[in-house]
């Protein structure tokens, strides 16, 4: 199994935002976000799925085997929020993907990868 | 007297079908390795597959945005789910080629639901990758 445990900061989904080109103000600004209806800024789905991506990468041996990568995106991350993401073989060229935070519920559900 | 689809099911064929043109796109070495060091990988490690946020889904998700007969409402807008599937991972310095479309769009219980496809070809116009997003529009 490879695990990988993330603290997401500020800093982290600002690097993200700059290098994805998603400035979404609900990622980067707490006044915004709590104008939407949000707790304050949150971390882009896709930064979770990209972190989980790179879990997948580690367990298929090499980015370049990944042929799938599909998740649900199921809760929000905010900062200061750990969140534990894992990859479990499924069965041949199959993973099973979970990111959980640190109150034991699924950010990520119905994440799988498929390599080969 | 209910509907096919169940209780309070509302299906509309929406916006379905509309195609966006393709958007060529640079796979930047400098911006791949931004990406990696954002998300944890190593920068020196080649292009991340889920580089495809950006030279995929990230190039054409902004012409179905500021489509204003799509009206997405953005700021109500979640991003739902997210797969990707690739024929192959494109080269640090390649050119690709993305497509948007339209794939569905129904709502149900005040909430819109909208599968937006994205089919990016390689320099040589092979099969890269393909993005399908759902996003949900709060009412």
């Amino acid at each position: 199994m490879s695990e990988k445990r993330v603290t997401f900061t500020t800093e982290q989904i600002a690097a993200y935002a700059e290098a994805s080109g998603d400035f979404n103000p609900i990622h980067l600004d707490d006044d915004f976000a709590r104008s939407v209806g949000l707790p304050g800024r949150i971390a882009h789905g896709m930064l979770q799925m990209g972190i989980a991506g790179t879990v997948a990468a580690e367990a298929a041996v090499g980015g370049t085997r990944l042929r799938r990568l599909q998740c649900r995106f199921a809760g929000m991350v905010v900062p200061g929020d750990t969140v534990t993401f894992t990859a479990e073989p499924a069965g041949p060229g199959k993973l099973e993907l979970r990111a959980v935070n640190q109150r034991g519920e699924q950010v990520l559900t119905k994440a799988t990868a498929e390599y080969g | 007297m209910t509907e096919a689809g169940g209780f309070g099911a509302r299906a509309t064929a929406g916006m379905a079908g509309r195609t966006y043109p393709a958007v060529t796109f640079d796979i930047d070495p400098q911006r791949v390795a931004a990406f990696a060091e954002a998300i944890g990988a190593d920068p020196a490690g080649g292009v991340p597959p889920t580089f495809a946020a950006v030279y995929s889904l990230g190039v054409t998700a902004p012409q179905l945005f500021g489509d204003a007969e799509a009206a997405i409402d953005f700021a109500k807008l979640l991003h739902a789910e997210q797969e990707f599937e690739w024929s192959r991972h494109p080269d640090p310095g390649e050119k690709v080629s993305s497509q948007g479309r339209i794939a569905s769009d129904t709502s149900r219980r005040g909430m819109r639901f909208v599968t937006f496809e994205t089919e990016t070809k390689g320099a040589r116009g092979d099969d890269v990758c393909r993005s399908r997003a759902l996003f949900v529009i709060r009412s």
